[in-house]
C-alpha cells in the first residue's frame, strides 16, 4: 500500500513541484494550510512523513514541528523539515537547537535544503517511510 | 523755742493746709474707722465717712491680713510702705503710703494720720521701660568702668546666663584680661558711639557672632561712668551671606565649566553672562564683547522677543543659530525670562551644540542601514533559493510532462517558469532599489494628510474585500519635517499588509485601523488589523529578511524598506501580534530626530 506524504509548503509552486515528483514516484501526496488547525489536519489523514517548511507566513515551521512532537499521537510520524535558511549538515549539528531551546523535543528525522535534489530528496523519503509499518 | 509765724499764715496753715496739701491724708482710730479725711483723700479714695479704713482702701470688708496700721498702734513708730487698692472710681490703685502714729500726752495713741502718694502711672512708665529693657530683640548690658557688668536685660540673661557682678571679658568671652578690641573702652575714652563685631560664649557652650554698639549711659549732668552694650545676634545673618557665597561661587563655576552655553541678557540691554561653552558655539573670541544687537542676529529670528514677551520658558529642541563666521551650528535652545517676584529682571539662555550628535546620528543611521543590507544579502540566499526551488519544479512539470505526453502538466510546467522568472526580475528591481539608499528629500509636510491620502488610496479595495478601513485623528497634528513619499510608502505597506492579513481570515468583521497622533513630541502613526496575526518565530524575521508573507505575491522586501525609512526619519518601528488576534505596526517618529528640511541641507 503506497505510504502518504504530508507536504506543509506555503509556496504553492514547490507544493505542486514536490506533490508530482512523490506521487510520480508512487507515493500518495497531500498537503495542508499552516494554519493554527493544522495538527487537525495531521490527525485525520495520519500520514507516513511529513514535508514541513521552515519559514511560512501564516504559522512558522518550527511552531508546527513543537505542535507534532507535543501530541503523543503525532509524535511518532517522522518529520523532514524543508527550508533554504540554512545546509542540512549546519541545521542538524546546531541550527535546530537555536530555533527549538526545548530539549526534549528531538531534532526531526529528516532535513532538505533548498533547492531540492530531487533525486536525494526521493530517497530520504523512501528511508524515512520504509521505517514505519 | 519754735517761732511763731505770724497770725495770718497760722490761719491758713491751720484752716486750710490740710486740704490743700496734694496727698491724700485720713485720721485713723484704733478701731479703724476713718474720723477725718482731706480734700485730696475723698478725690482719690471718694466717700469716707463712717467708714473703716479697710473697706476704703481696698474694698475690703474685714482687717487686712498684714495690717501695717495695727503694728504702728503697737509700737508707736512711722511706716512708710507701697499698697495697692482700690480708687474712687473702682481701679486699681498703686500708691506710697506715709502711717505716722499720734500720741498723746499720757503715751498713748489714739490715732494715726495716712498720708497716701498715687503712684500708679509712673508704677506704669518705668514698668513699660523694663520690659522695654529686657524684650527689645538685642542683648543689653550695663558696663562699669571696671568692666564689670552692673546689669543685663533679660535677653541677654536667657542667652548668656547671669552675667551680673563679672567683668565682661570673663563673662562674655571667658577670659581674664581685656580685650584687644574693645567698644566699651572706645566709648569710655572719648565718649562717643562705637560699634563692633564680637564672638561670644552662650550659656549651652556654642560660639555666636554680635553686631555690639556701646554708647555712654550719661547722667543728667553729662558726665558717665557707665555704658551701655547692646548686642544683636548675627550667626544667622553670617550663616545665610555664607550660603549666599557659597551659592554664587557654585553658580559661576557651573556656568563657567558648563558644556553647554550659558547666556544672559539683563534689563539694560547688556550681555551681563556668556560662557566659555557659548562662546564656542558662537565662536566668540575670550575678550571679544557680544551686545543684545548681534546675539539677537545669531538667534533664530525673533528667538529673543518671543522669550521677552512670553510667560514661560522658550524651547527649541532643535534649530540653527549662526555663528560669528556666518556659519550655521545645529543646537537645542532653552530661553527663560527671569523674573523676580513677578517683575522680569532679563532673559537667561541655554544652548547646546548638537554638531556632535548629529554627526554622529548620521552615522549611526548609516552603520544601521549597511546592517539591513548585511541582513538583507543573507535573507536574499535564502529568496533566491526558493525562487530556484520553484524554478526546478516548473522544468520538473515541464519535462516530466514531455515525457508523459501530458499537456496540462507541460502547460503548468511553463506557467510555473513563467511565473518564477517574473518574480526574479522583480526581486531584483525592488533590491537594487534598496540597496541604493535613496536619499530622503523631507520637507515640512502634515503627518495626518499622509496617513489619510493612504487609507483613502485602499478604500476601495477593503470595501471590495468586505474590510472596514478606518483613520482615526484624535488630536491634530503640527506640521512637521517628513519625506512625503516614503512615509507614504511605509504606510501603504502597512495598511498592503494589514488588509493582506485580513484577507486570509474567513470569519468576517475583518478591520483595519490607521491612527496618527502625537505623545511627548513623538508622532505615532498605528496600523492595526484584526487578522491572521503572527507567532512568534514570524515575528523575529519580519524586519531582517527577505520573508514574504504574500506567496508568490511579494519580494519580502516591503517591511525592510519601510523600517530603512523609518529609522532615516529618526524614528523606529514596533510590532505586537498574537497569532489569530492581529497585528498591530506602531512607526515612532520623535519630532527631536526628524530629519533637517531638504532645501536647507542643500543650502
Amino acid at each position: 500500500m503506497a505510504k502518504t506524504i504530508m507536504i506543509i509548503e506555503d509556496e504553492p509552486d514547490i507544493r505542486d513541484y514536490l506533490m508530482a515528483a512523490l506521487e510520480d514516484s508512487g507515493f500518495r501526496a497531500c498537503t495542508v494550510e499552516a494554519q493554527a488547525n493544522v495538527t487537525e489536519a495531521v490527525h485525520k489523514v495520519m500520514p507516513d512523513l511529513i514535508v514541513l517548511d521552515v519559514m511560512m507566513p501564516k504559522r512558522s515551521g518550527i511552531s508546527i514541528y513543537k505542535e507534532l512532537r507535543n501530541c503523543l499521537r503525532l509524535s511518532k510520524i517522522p518529520v523532514a523539515m524543508l527550508s533554504g535558511i540554512t545546509v542540512r549538515t549546519e541545521f542538524m549539528d546546531n541550527g535546530f537547537r537555536k530555533l527549538v531551546a526545548d530539549d526534549t523535543i528531538a531534532p526531526p528525522e529528516g532535513f532538505v535544503e533548498k533547492p531540492v535534489d530531487l533525486s536525494a530528496f526521493l530517497e530520504l523519503v523512501g528511508d524515512l517511510t520504509a521505517q514505519s509499518k | 523755742m519754735l517761732m511763731r509765724p505770724p497770725k495770718e499764715l497760722d490761719d491758713w496753715l491751720k484752716h486750710h493746709l490740710f486740704d490743700t496739701v496734694p496727698m491724700a491724708i485720713a485720721v485713723i482710730d484704733q478701731a479703724f474707722n476713718l474720723v477725718y479725711a482731706n480734700k485730696a483723700f475723698e478725690q482719690m479714695f471718694g466717700p469716707w465717712q463712717d467708714r473703716k479704713c479697710y473697706e476704703v482702701y481696698k474694698g475690703r470688708d474685714s482687717m487686712c491680713p498684714q495690717c501695717k496700721g495695727a503694728v504702728a498702734f503697737q509700737n508707736g513708730q512711722p511706716v512708710v510702705n507701697e499698697e495697692v487698692g482700690y480708687n474712687a472710681a473702682g481701679n486699681f490703685t498703686r500708691y506710697i503710703k506715709h502711717t505716722t502714729p499720734v500720741v498723746d500726752d499720757k503715751g498713748r495713741i489714739p490715732y494715726l494720720i495716712e498720708m497716701c502718694t498715687d503712684i500708679t502711672e509712673t508704677e506704669q512708665i518705668r514698668r513699660e521701660y523694663q520690659l522695654l529693657f529686657d524684650q527689645v530683640p538685642c542683648s543689653i548690658l550695663i558696663i562699669d568702668k571696671n568692666y564689670r557688668i552692673v546689669k543685663s536685660n533679660e535677653r541677654a540673661r536667657t542667652m548668656l546666663g547671669d552675667l551680673e557682678g563679672l567683668h565682661c571679658y570673663k563673662g562674655l568671652k571667658g577670659v581674664d584680661h581685656k580685650c584687644s578690641e574693645c567698644t566699651a573702652r572706645q566709648t569710655f575714652e572719648d565718649g562717643e558711639l562705637h560699634t563692633g563685631h564680637h564672638i561670644w560664649r552662650t550659656l549651652d557652650g556654642q560660639t555666636i557672632h554680635l553686631h555690639v554698639i556701646t554708647v555712654p549711659l550719661r547722667l543728667s549732668n553729662g558726665t558717665f561712668d557707665m555704658v551701655m552694650e547692646l548686642a544683636v545676634d548675627v550667626t544667622q545673618t553670617l550663616k545665610l551671606e555664607d550660603g549666599l557665597k557659597f551659592a554664587h561661587t557654585f553658580l559661576e563655576t557651573m556656568i563657567t565649566t558648563s558644556m553647554d552655553g550659558i547666556f544672559a541678557v539683563d534689563n539694560e540691554g547688556q550681555v551681563s553672562i556668556f560662557n566659555p561653552a557659548a562662546r564656542d558655539t558662537f565662536k566668540v573670541g575670550p575678550d571679544q564683547k557680544v551686545s543684545r544687537q548681534s546675539l539677537a542676529g545669531m538667534l533664530p529670528e525673533g528667538f529673543m522677543r518671543q522669550v521677552d514677551a512670553g510667560t514661560q520658558h522658550v524651547y527649541l529642541p532643535e534649530t540653527e543659530v549662526t555663528d560669528m563666521t556666518g556659519a550655521k551650528v545645529p543646537v537645542r535652545l532653552i530661553g527663560n525670562q527671569l523674573k523676580i517676584e513677578g517683575g522680569s529682571t532679563g532673559m537667561a539662555f541655554s544652548i547646546q551644540d548638537l554638531s556632535e550628535i548629529k554627526k554622529l546620528e548620521n552615522e549611526k543611521l548609516e552603520a544601521e542601514r549597511l546592517a539591513a543590507v548585511g541582513q538583507t544579502v543573507a535573507g536574499l540566499a535564502h529568496g533566491i533559493k526558493n525562487l530556484t526551488t520553484a524554478l526546478e519544479g516548473g522544468m520538473y512539470m515541464l519535462s516530466t510532462g514531455m515525457q508523459k505526453g501530458n499537456l496540462e502538466r507541460i502547460q503548468k510546467g511553463i506557467e510555473m517558469l513563467r511565473r518564477n522568472i517574473e518574480r526574479i526580475s522583480m526581486f531584483v528591481k525592488a533590491f537594487l532599489s534598496f540597496a541604493k539608499g535613496r536619499q530622503i528629500k523631507a520637507r515640512v509636510n502634515n503627518p495626518a494628510d499622509i496617513a489619510q491620502e493612504v487609507v483613502e488610496m485602499y478604500s476601495t479595495k477593503a470595501e471590495e474585500l468586505g474590510i472596514q478601513l478606518q483613520f482615526e485623528l484624535p488630536q491634530t497634528l503640527a506640521s512637521a519635517v517628513i519625506d512625503y513619499e516614503s512615509m507614504h510608502e511605509c504606510l501603504t505597506n502597512l495598511v498592503g499588509n494589514a488588509i493582506d492579513a485580513c484577507s486570509v481570515s474567513t470569519d468576517g468583521g475583518s478591520r483595519v485601523t490607521v491612527r496618527a497622533f502625537e505623545k511627548n513630541g513623538t508622532i505615532i502613526y498605528e496600523v492595526a488589523d484584526n487578522g491572521c496575526g503572527m507567532d512568534y518565530e514570524i515575528k523575529k524575521k519580519v524586519f531582517t529578511t527577505f520573508f514574504t508573507t504574500k506567496g508568490l505575491g511579494g519580494t519580502g522586501l516591503g517591511l525592510l524598506m519601510t523600517k530603512k525609512i523609518i529609522q532615516e526619519h529618526g524614528g523606529r518601528i514596533e510590532l505586537e501580534s498574537e497569532p489569530g488576534q492581529g497585528t498591530t505596526f506602531r512607526i515612532r517618529l520623535p519630532r527631536r530626530r526628524l530629519p533637517q528640511s531638504a532645501s536647507d541641507g542643500e543650502a
